[in-house]
């Protein structure tokens, strides 16, 4: 269930950022890639038959280039680059769900975090599946967490 | 003819992206009318001429289930084509949007499904040659 989970994610999160943000994914991770720095991140928490949260991290100028891509404006405004970044992760999100079964999920608006809070909640929880997108204006990392274990909510007497 | 359109989301960048789409999807476009929440898109349709809605879900203040609703009880706008561009999942919502005689777009999307769309429910076909 994990590999398909992983896939779907994959699949979810380079759509998105093909058919709203115009930008493609490269396939190999250069060098220069792998210690880049955080720089923001935004989570959706989704409740159902699961609970839980989809968070997408982005690293070494992808926050910008993000909301310049959907805007497509050269100099977006910080609340602009967090309605985006909100947004992506909204839509990977509502792409993912489905694929967890159950009957429906209702998700929260989406919440930009602060650096401080990713370092504390940092090793905290363990995702069910984790992505990573390399593009040539920076970096995605995005996390699907499941609460709990993977036994769905048992139905009432319906 | 070109379309007049009302834009419905909360979220201004994706404002922006179906925007974009739009004119990607080669149609001959008219104005291009935006609202934040259902209540202002409900305003503008009573000030402006708009052929087609494409409206989000989850909004603040009005959200795109009761924009359908209200449209649907008025007789002025109760057969205005309706499309509904979210990211929702839950299938039941889903289903409720179509009894509500509008049609559900998926995000992310393709200019050519939008295309598809706006051609299915409005009837128009004529492309922008310019």
């Amino acid at each position: 269930m994990k590999t398909k989970i992983k896939k779907v994610l994959y699949e979810a999160a380079i759509n998105t950022f093909e058919d709203i943000c115009f930008m493609y994914a490269v396939p190999e991770l250069k060098d220069s890639q792998n210690d880049l720095a955080l720089e923001a991140a935004a989570e959706v928490k989704y409740q159902g038959d699961y609970t839980g949260r989809l968070l997408i991290e982005t690293r070494g100028g992808l926050f910008s280039a993000i909301a310049a891509n959907m805007l497509s404006s050269g100099n977006p405004t910080p609340r602009q680059k967090k309605d985006a970044l909100g947004e992506i992760a909204n839509i990977i999100c509502g792409n993912i769900l489905p694929s967890l079964g159950g009957r429906g999920y209702e998700t929260g608006t989406p919440q930009f975090l602060s650096k401080d809070k990713l370092l504390k909640e940092k090793g905290q929880d363990k995702p069910l599946a984790e992505i990573t997108l390399n593009f040539n204006e920076g970096r995605a990392d995005v996390k699907l967490f499941v609460a709990a274990t993977l036994t769905p909510r048992r139905k009432n007497s319906d | 003819m070109a379309l007049n359109i009302l834009v419905v989301d909360d979220s201004s960048v994706m404002r922006s992206i179906i925007k974009k789409t739009l004119k990607l999807t080669g149609l001959s476009l008219g104005d291009i009318w935006e609202a934040d929440n259902g209540e202002k898109g409900l305003q503008l349709l009573q000030e402006k001429w708009i052929d087609l809605a494409l409206v989000d879900i989850h909004m603040p203040v009005m959200n795109g289930d009761e924009m359908i609703s209200h449209l649907r009880e008025n007789d002025q706008y109760k057969n205005l084509p309706v499309i509904v561009i979210s990211s929702e999942s839950d299938p039941g919502r889903i289903e409720m949007i179509h009894k509500q005689g509008a049609i559900f777009i998926h995000k992310p999307f393709k200019p050519e499904t939008l295309k598809e769309l706006i051609i299915a429910i409005t009837g128009v076909s004529n492309e922008d040659k310019d």
